[in-house]
C-alpha cells in the first residue's frame, strides 16, 4: 500500500525485495496464462476477437453464480476490522446470487504477476497504482469500464489519472482509485515556544510559521538545538526517496518525461532540482547523522513521543502508530490512560506540509513561498485477469467504492479518500490531502514499470547528500550548485543506464 | 619440574582468558536480541544504550495470545512440521550418499564428486525462476511436503563433509565383516551407521537449521498466510513491532538450543578416539 | 583395470556378438530378458518403455518442439486467447530431452543386460533370477540403489535449474520482452553485448578483484578461528566443555537473517555502538554509509565469522574426536611439545578431512549474498555500475537480474563467473590430498 518502493528499499525491510526477488524472479516468467500450466484460473473463455473498447467481452452483465471472489486487502484494513465488516455486508448483499468474498489471505504486497498465471492469485487486489500498474504490460488485470460506476463522478480526474492507460489507440481504466497517500507533516503542539502566538505568527492566522514555512521551521530547528543538546526540530531520513524527492519536484524536477510516461526522459536534475537539493542540505545541518540511514525513519515514533523531535514528516497511514507512542509517554508521565489518549490527541498534529522559498535560502528573511510539491500514491482496487467471475468482481468493486464503505473506511482507517464527497464530509485531513491533490501538489508516483528502477540510485545520491552535512568542510561534495547539478545528473545517467543500456539490442 | 607447572597454569590461564573472550563476543548479541525481546516498550530506541530500561512479559504473551493477524503459533508449528521431516529424510540422503561415495569404487564416482562440486558454484536466485515454474507444473505451491521435498532433495548436494568424514574410518572392519558374510547394506546398517554418530548429529543439526530459518522458499512457495514459516512471517511484520520481531526471533532459537544440548552427547563423546584403529 | 577392458569392447561386441535375444532386446526393451525367461525383469523394462512412450506422445514431442520454438502464440487475457508461456516451454522442453536421454541410458542397459545374460549362458550359467537381481542391489550395486533417489532429487532442483538458467543466457529473456511477450533464442550476442559494454569490464574487474579477496579471507578467518576454538575446548584443561561450547551454539541457533538484521541495527548511526560513541562525546561512525568503504567490508568479514564459525567449530570438535589418540601418545612419548604435535598431526589429519570442507566454504563464500544485501543493500556507487563497493559478484547479478529484470544478462554473467569460479575450485580439489589419497587415514 504505502509507496511500496520506498519500502522495499528501507534497508530494515529489505527481506520484501527478496521475496520480491524469489516472486518477482518466479512472477516475470509466470506472465502470461501459459497454456500448459496446471490448475490455471484462465477466465471463463470469451474469445470474442473484437476490440475490447466496450468491454463487453470481459464483463457479460450477468452475474456468475456461487462463486466465491479473494480479495487482497491491505494489512491495517484488516487488522482494523473495516475488511471483515465490508466482506460481511457484500455478502449480505449478494447473497441472492451466492456471490462469497473471502480474505485472501496473501501478503499484501504479493505479485499478481507471479500468482495469477497459475492460478494463485486473488481475484480482486487493493495496491498502489504503480504495483497496479505494472501488470497492464503482461495484461494480468482487466479494465474496468468505470464510466458506469457509482462513483466515477465524484473521483477527481487527478486520481483516474494514476490508473490511464492508453493501449493500441483505445483508453482504459485499469482499477478505481480508492485512496490518496502523500506526506504530511507531524508535530507536537505542545513544543511550540509558549509566546509562539506573538512571536512566531507573522500572518496572524493562528498556525504557527514553523509548520506553515520550511524557513521558519528551520529558524525554530536551529533554536531547539541551540536551547538543549540532544534536542532536535524537523527531522526526517533523508536517504528515503519517496520524500525527499518531493523537493527536488517544487523546483522544476520530475521522475520521467511527458506526465510520467517517457522512461527516456529522466527530469531529477531537470529545471532548478538543484535548489530542492540545496534545502534538503541545509535542513540534515540541523539533524544527527541519523538522517544518512533510516534511522530517523525508525525512530520518530518514539523520539516525538519523547520530544527529542519536535516534528517529521510522512505519510498519513502511521498516525496510529505515532499516537500510541505519545499516549504511551504520557502515561510514563503519571497520566492515567484516558487523561493520556485525550491529551496526545490534543498535542499530537498531522497537517499538510510547509512552503518553500522560492529562493531555496531558509535563512532568507520574509521569502517568497512555494508549495511543497509532494510525491503520493493512490491505492485502488483492480481486477485480476485470471479470474473466473470477472461480473462479481465488478459488483465487488462497485460495492467497496460506494459512499457508505469508503466513509466507513475513512472513519475506520483515517485515510484520504479520493472521493471528493467523503472528503468534503470528513473534513481535517483528508480534506487536505484531496485539495492538494487538485491543486496539483500532489505528484503521483509513476504508474509505469520502469519506476522500479529509479529508487536505489536515487536513494544512494540523497543519502551522500545527506552525508554531505557531516563531511569535514573540506572533504565536501556538494558545497556549490554546480556540484549538485552534476551530482542529480549524475543519477539521471544511472537510472537512465540502469533501464536501457543493457536492454537496447 | 616447577617451570612446566608454572607454564602449565599460565596456558590454563591464557585459555581461559580468549575462552572467556570468546563467549562474550557470542554472547552479547544474543543477550542483547533476548533482553530486547523482555523489553516493556516496544521500540528499540527507547533502549539506555545498548539495553533496555524496563522489562515483560508482555510481548511474550502478545505473541501467543495476538493471532489475528500474525498467527505465530501457527508459524511455529508449520516451520517445526518443514524442518523436522527435511531434517529426517536429508539426514538420511546425505549419510547413505557420503558413504556410498567413500567406500565405493564405481564408474562415474569421479566425476559425481566434481560436478557436486561445480553445481555449488551456481548462485542459488538465478535458479529460482525455474525452481517455481517446477512447482507450478507439479502443482506443489502452497504444500508443505513440496518444500520438504525440495530441501531433502538439494541435501545430498552437501555430501562432501560427510563423506571426509567416512573416509576417516578404516575400511578393516568393513572388510572383516564382509568376509563374514555381511551384505553391503549390512556393513552400513551395523557396523558404520552406530560409530558415525557425531557426523549423523551434525548433519542433522545442519539439516534442521537451514530450513528452520530459510524464508526464501517458503516466501516463493506458501502463498497463504496459514502456511508461513516463522521465518516469512517475522518478516511480513510491520515496521514498529520490532519488540514481537525479537521476541520471535529468540523463540526460534530455543529448539535448535535444545536439539544441541540434546545432542551434545552424541556429537562429542560420540566416538572415543580409540574405537577407531584400536 | 579389467573393467575397462570390458567397457570398450562391450557395445562393439554386443552387436557383433550378440546373440537371437540380444538382438530381441534391441529391438523391444525387456524382450531379451522374457526370453530368457526373466520375467520379472523384462516385464519392469516393458513398463518402462510403456511409459515413456505414454509421456512422449501425451507432451514429450510437442515439448521438444517447444523447446525450438519458444512459443508462437501471444497470450492475450482480454480477449481470452491462452498463449505460449515461454519460459514454461523452455524448462519442459528441456524436462523432455533429459527424459529422452533417460530412455537412452535404460535402454543401453536393457541391451547390456541381455548380452551380460547370454555370456553368462554360453559360460554354461543360469540367468540371474528377478530375486537375484534385486538382492544384488543391496549389496554389489548398493551404489546405484543409494545413489538413486539423491541424484533424481538432485538433477530435478539442481540441475535442471541450472541448465534452464544457462540456456536463458542464450535468449532474449527479460526487461520488456517476459511472457507473456514471447522469448526467442538470440545465439551469443549476450555475451557479444557484454564483452563490448564499456561500462561493463571496469565494474567487473573491480568487483571481481574484490570478490576472490573476500572469499579467501573469510575462508581463512572462519576456517582457522572455528578449528582453533575446537582445539582450544579439546585442551584437558579446560572444564565443563559443553557450556563453553554453549556459547557460539547460542550464535549457531539464531537464523542467519536476524544475526544481520541485528547488527545491521547495532553499526547504524542510530545503533548502540554509535550512541555509546557519542556519549563520549566523539563524533558518530559511519560504519556502514556511503563513504565507509573499508570499515564496512571489516564488519562484513567479522559479521560473517560470527556466524559460520560455531558451525566450523561443532565439525572440527566432531573430527577431532575421531583422532587417532594412539598416534597423539608416541608423540607426546617421543617429546613433540603441543605445537609440533599440532603442526605434524592434527593439522594434516584435520586439513585432510576438511578439504571439502574448506572448498565448500570457499563456494559459500565467494557467492555470499546475505552478508552485503543484509548490512548495506540498495545503495549504487559512483564507478560502479549498478554496483556498490562491497558488492560482491552475486550481489551485483541480483541487482542487474531481479532488480533491474535483465535475466539473461543475468544468466551470461553468471556463467562466465560459473566457469572461471569452477575452473579455481576444480583445479584445488582435484590437487588436493583428500581428492587424490582418499584413503591416507585409513
Amino acid at each position: 500500500m504505502r509507496k511500496k518502493g520506498y519500502r522495499l528499499l528501507a534497508g530494515l525491510l529489505c527481506i520484501g525485495l527478496l521475496s520480491g526477488c524469489g516472486g518477482n524472479a518466479g512472477g516475470n516468467d509466470g506472465k502470461g496464462s501459459g497454456g500448459n500450466s496446471a490448475g490455471t484460473d484462465t477466465q471463463n473463455a470469451q474469445t470474442g476477437d473484437g476490440a475490447a473498447a466496450d468491454l463487453s467481452n470481459i464483463y457479460t452483465g450477468e452475474l456468475e453464480r456461487n462463486v466465491t471472489i479473494r480479495v487482497l486487502e491491505n494489512d491495517t484494513a484488516i487488522e482494523q476490522g473495516y475488511f471483515q465488516e465490508l466482506i460481511d455486508a457484500f455478502n449480505e448483499a449478494y447473497a441472492e446470487y451466492g456471490i462469497v468474498a473471502v480474505d485472501a489471505n496473501m501478503d499484501q504486497y504479493s505479485n499478481l504477476a507471479d500468482d495469477g498465471p497459475y492460478g494463485y492469485g486473488p481475484d480482486v487486489l487493493y495496491q498502489a497504482n504503480d504495483v497496479l500498474m505494472k501488470y497492464v504490460d503482461g495484461k494480468h488485470i482487466y479494465p474496468i469500464p468505470v464510466q458506469n460506476l457509482e462513483c466515477y463522478a465524484q473521483i477527481p480526474d487527478r486520481a483516474w489519472e494514476a490508473y490511464r492507460r492508453e493501449i493500441d489507440g483505445t483508453t482504459y481504466y485499469m482499477a478505481v482509485p480508492v485512496n490518496v497517500q502523500t506526506s504530511m507533516l507531524y508535530y507536537r503542539k505542545d513544543l511550540l515556544p509558549e509566546n509562539w502566538e506573538t512571536e512566531w505568527d507573522d500572518n496572524g492566522n493562528g498556525i504557527p510559521d514553523m509548520v506553515e514555512s520550511w524557513s521558519a521551521m528551520y529558524r525554530f530547528s536551529k533554536l531547539r538545538m541551540e536551547e538543549k543538546e540532544g534536542q532536535y526540530g524537523y527531522m526526517r531520513s533523508m536517504y528515503d526517496v519517496y520524500f525527499s524527492s518531493s523537493f527536488l519536484f517544487s523546483y522544476g524536477g520530475y521522475v520521467f518525461g511527458n506526465n510520467n510516461t517517457d522512461p527516456s526522459d529522466l527530469g531529477f536534475s531537470a529545471g532548478d532540482s538543484w535548489m530542492g537539493a540545496s534545502v534538503l542540505l541545509q535542513q540534515a545541518s540541523l539533524m544527527n547523522e541519523g538522517c544518512i540511514d533510516d534511522t530517523i525513519t525508525v525512530n520518530a515514533y518514539s523520539k516525538l513521543a519523547d520530544g527529542t523531535y519536535f516534528a517529521t514528516m510522512t505519510t498519513p497511514d502511521v498516525y496510529t502508530l505515532f499516537l500510541k507512542e505519545l499516549i504511551l509517554a504520557y502515561q510514563g508521565q503519571g497520566m492515567s490512560e484516558e487523561e493520556a489518549r485525550a491529551l496526545a490527541e490534543e498535542n499530537l498534529v498531522m497537517t499538510k506540509v510547509p512552503m518553500l522559498p522560492a529562493s531555496a535560502d531558509l535563512t532568507e528573511e520574509n521569502p517568497e513561498l512555494i508549495p511543497l510539491k509532494t510525491m503520493g500514491g493512490v491505492n485502488g482496487y483492480g481486477i485480476s485477469a485470471y479470474t473466473k467471475a470477472p461480473n462479481a468482481c465488478l459488483a465487488f468493486v462497485e460495492f467497496a467504492t460506494s459512499y457508505d464503505m469508503i466513509m466507513r473506511r475513512c472513519e475506520l482507517l483515517g485515510i484520504a479518500p479520493a472521493r471528493s464527497d467523503v472528503a468534503s464530509q470528513r473534513g481535517g485531513t483528508s480534506e487536505m490531502i484531496y485539495q492538494s491533490l487538485e491543486e496539483g501538489n500532489v505528484v503521483l508516483m509513476p504508474s509505469i514499470t520502469e519506476v522500479d528502477q529509479i529508487w536505489t540510485p536515487a536513494q544512494s545520491f540523497f543519502s551522500d547528500l545527506a552525508k554531505d552535512a557531516f563531511r569535514e568542510p573540506g572533504e565536501r561534495k556538494y558545497d556549490d550548485p554546480d556540484k549538485l547539478k552534476a551530482g542529480l545528473t549524475q543519477v539521471d545517467t544511472q537510472i537512465y543506464d540502469a533501464i536501457f543500456t543493457l536492454s537496447g539490442n | 619440574m616447577k617451570s612446566t607447572k608454572t607454564l602449565r597454569v599460565m596456558d590454563t590461564v591464557i585459555t581461559h582468558v580468549i575462552l572467556v573472550a570468546v563467549c562474550f563476543v557470542f554472547l552479547f548479541p544474543c543477550l542483547w536480541l533476548i533482553l530486547a525481546s523482555f523489553s516493556k516498550s516496544g521500540s528499540i530506541y527507547s533502549f539506555d544504550g545498548f539495553f533496555p530500561s524496563e522489562y515483560s512479559l508482555d510481548t511474550f504473551k502478545m505473541l501467543f495470545t495476538d493471532t489475528d493477524m500474525y498467527n505465530y503459533p501457527r508459524w511455529f508449528r508449520n516451520t517445526l512440521f518443514i524442518a523436522s521431516m527435511s531434517c529426517l529424510i536429508g539426514t538420511f540422503l546425505v549419510i547413505l550418499t557420503a558413504y556410498t561415495m567413500s567406500r565405493f569404487q564405481f564408474r562415474g564416482r569421479k566425476t559425481i564428486m566434481k560436478t557436486t562440486l561445480v553445481l555449488g558454484m551456481f548462485p542459488s536466485f538465478m535458479g529460482m525462476i525455474a525452481v517455481y515454474i517446477i512447482m507450478t507444473q507439479f502443482g506443489l505451491i502452497n504444500k508443505m511436503w513440496g518444500l520438504i521435498l525440495i530441501y531433502s532433495s538439494g541435501a545430498p548436494m552437501g555430501y562432501l563433509t560427510q563423506k571426509g568424514f567416512f573416509d576417516t574410518i578404516p575400511g578393516s572392519i568393513d572388510e572383516a565383516a564382509r568376509i563374514d558374510g555381511a551384505t553391503n547394506f549390512q556393513v552400513f546398517l551395523k557396523i558404520n551407521l552406530p560409530i558415525s554418530m557425531p557426523i549423523i548429529v551434525y548433519t542433522a543439526l545442519t539439516s534442521f537449521v537451514f530450513p528452520w530459518s530459510d524464508f526464501i522458499l517458503p516466501k516463493l512457495l506458501l502463498k497463504e498466510k496459514d502456511l508461513y514459516t516463522v521465518a516469512v512471517g517475522l518478516m511480513s511484520l510491520g515496521e514498529t513491532e520490532f519488540a514481537r520481531f525479537a521476541a520471535g526471533s529468540v523463540f526460534i532459537a530455543v529448539p535448535i538450543v535444545i536439539l544441541y544440548f540434546c545432542l551434545m552427547r552424541f556429537l562429542v563423546d560420540g566416538m572415543t578416539a580409540g574405537a577407531v584403529k584400536g | 583395470m579389467k573393467k575397462k577392458k570390458m567397457r570398450t569392447e562391450g557395445v562393439s561386441q554386443m552387436f557383433l556378438h550378440g546373440g537371437k535375444n540380444v538382438r530381441a532386446s534391441m529391438c523391444l526393451m525387456g524382450l531379451g530378458q522374457l526370453l530368457y525367461g526373466q520375467i520379472g525383469k523384462g516385464l519392469l523394462y516393458l513398463f518402462v518403455l510403456a511409459l515413456a512412450v505414454f509421456y512422449f506422445v501425451q507432451r514429450g514431442f510437442a515439448d521438444i518442439a517447444g523447446l525450438i520454438t519458444l512459443g508462437t502464440k501471444e497470450a492475450d487475457t482480454w480477449l481470452g486467447i491462452e498463449g505460449d508461456n515461454s519460459v514454461i516451454m523452455l524448462l519442459m522442453g528441456i524436462l523432455s530431452v533429459i527424459a529422452a536421454i533417460c530412455l537412452l541410458v535404460c535402454y543401453l542397459s536393457n541391451v547390456k543386460d541381455a548380452y551380460e545374460t547370454q555370456k553368462i549362458c554360453e559360460r554354461g550359467g543360469k540367468p540371474a533370477s528377478f530375486r537375484e537381481d534385486l538382492k544384488q542391489f543391496l549389496d554389489k550395486k548398493f551404489y546405484k540403489t543409494v545413489l538413486f533417489l539423491p541424484i533424481l532429487g538432485v538433477c530435478v532442483f539442481n540441475i535442471l535449474p541450472i541448465i534452464f538458467m544457462i540456456a536463458i543466457a542464450f535468449t532474449n529473456y527479460g526487461g520488456t520482452i517476459v511472457p507473456p511477450k514471447l522469448v526467442d533464442w538470440v545465439g551469443g550476442s549476450n555475451f557479444v553485448k557484454l564483452a563490448t559494454l564499456s561500462q561493463f569490464s571496469p565494474t567487473f574487474l573491480k568487483i571481481l578483484s574484490w570478490n576472490i579477496i573476500w572469499a579467501v579471507l573469510s575462508t581463512a578467518l572462519n576456517y582457522f578461528a572455528g578449528l582453533g576454538l575446537a582445539l582450544l575446548l579439546n585442551k584437558d584443561c579446560v572444564k565443563g566443555k559443553a557450556l563453553w561450547r554453549a556459547f557460539p551454539v547460542l550464535a549457531y541457533a539464531v537464523p542467519g537473517f536476524i544475526t544481520l538484521l541485528g547488527f545491521k541495527f547495532m553499526f547504524s548511526y542510530g545503533g548502540p555502538i554509535n550512541q555509546i560513541i557519542t556519549g563520549m562525546g566523539q563524533k558518530a561512525v559511519g560504519f556502514l554509509d556511503i563513504d565507509a568503504k573499508w570499515i564496512a567490508r571489516l564488519i562484513g568479514l567479522l559479521v560473517n565469522a560470527w556466524i559460520s564459525v560455531p558451525s566450523i567449530m561443532l565439525l572440527a570438535t566432531g573430527l577431532l574426536s575421531n583422532r587417532d589418540a594412539s598416534q597423539m601418545e608416541s608423540a607426546k612419548i617421543d617429546g613433540a611439545n603441543a605445537f609440533q604435535q599440532f603442526r605434524h598431526i592434527t593439522l594434516p589429519f584435520v586439513l585432510f578431512s576438511t578439504t571439502p570442507v574448506l572448498i565448500s566454504q570457499f563456494i559459500g563464500n565467494f557467492n555470499n549474498f546475505g552478508i552485503f544485501f543484509f548490512l548495506r543493500g540498495g545503495l549504487y556507487i559512483d564507478g560502479y555500475f549498478l554496483a556498490s563497493d562491497t558488492d560482491l559478484l552475486i550481489n551485483w547479478l541480483y541487482n542487474l537480474s531481479i532488480n533491474n529484470n535483465y535475466y539473461s544478462i543475468g544468466a551470461t554473467i553468471s556463467l562466465v563467473i560459473f566457469v572461471i569460479t569452477s575452473l579455481i575450485s576444480l583445479s584445488i580439489y582435484t590437487g588436493s590430498a583428500s581428492y587424490r589419497e582418499e584413503d591416507t587415514f585409513r
